[in-house]
């Protein structure tokens, strides 16, 4: 941006810190920022947990709900809670490489996915109840 | 000994609340990994608790882990004003995101394989 010269970020030398394709990107970013992509990332760990927790709860207890959809419904979340720890992950590391390069963040790669998941698992389950 | 900071470093409490975000994480994994162990018990017998005493020293991994990962937010914070100084920065987010895959894929194992 200024004068046309790259960026050179002053920690890149010797800046070790994992994961360096995040770390030796860009410069030091506000560390407010910074810890509050890290509580986003320990926000969809936990979601992760409660996509888990629902699809176990789903089999293990004695539900009345119809046998197939209730499975169904428990293997979609717990796929889910599956793909939550990636976009934790992924979305935490692609968002600070953004942050240290003062691009826009990006959107939640597995968001839509994931809205759409629960809305079925949550269909499941009330039409297995409805039928039961 | 009545001066105040110069300036505020942790502006908005931030180390503090990543810490508790932390900390409720620790909570989720600990509950979650009891209530896990309990009800796998009459599917997989008494083994299962095995996975309830991991989970819950996982949990307590997790606390101590995030205790010293705010101590050197903190002095990273009011000596550097920045986050430089945290060494281990994205290894304790790393291997979270290992041990959710993993808490996710012993689910799958209960529902499959009940």
């Amino acid at each position: 941006m200024d004068e046309g010269v790259e960026d050179v970020p002053d920690e890149a030398p010797t800046d070790r810190r994992f994961p360096r394709r995040v770390y030796r990107a860009g410069r030091e970013p506000d560390p407010r920022f910074s810890l509050a992509n890290e509580r986003t990332f320990l926000a969809w760990i936990r979601t992760s947990l409660a996509l888990v927790a629902a699809g176990v709860a789903l089999e293990a207890l004695d539900l009345p709900i119809a046998d197939g959809l209730r499975l169904a419904g428990a293997l979609v979340f717990i796929v889910l809670g599956l793909l939550a720890p990636a976009q934790a992950w992924l979305g935490w590391a692609a968002t600070e490489r953004a942050l240290r390069q003062g691009r826009p963040l990006p959107s939640p790669r597995l968001g839509l996915l994931l809205a759409v998941g629960t809305t079925v698992a949550g269909l499941l389950v009330l039409v297995g109840l409805l039928l039961r | 000994m009545t001066d105040r900071p110069d300036a505020v470093f942790d502006l908005g409490l931030q180390a503090e609340r990543t810490a508790l975000a932390w900390q409720r994480t620790a909570l989720a994994m600990a509950i979650g990994a009891l209530v896990a162990g309990r009800l796998a018990v009459p599917v997989f017998g008494a083994g299962s608790l095995v996975v309830a005493v991991l989970g819950v020293v996982g949990a307590v991994v997790v606390l101590v882990v995030s205790r010293r990962r705010y101590r050197a937010v903190h002095e990273s914070l009011s000596a550097r004003g920045d986050l430089v100084a945290v060494r281990s920065a994205g290894a304790p987010i790393a291997t979270l995101a290992g041990v959710g895959l993993l808490v996710a894929l012993l689910a799958l194992a209960f529902v499959l394989l009940r």
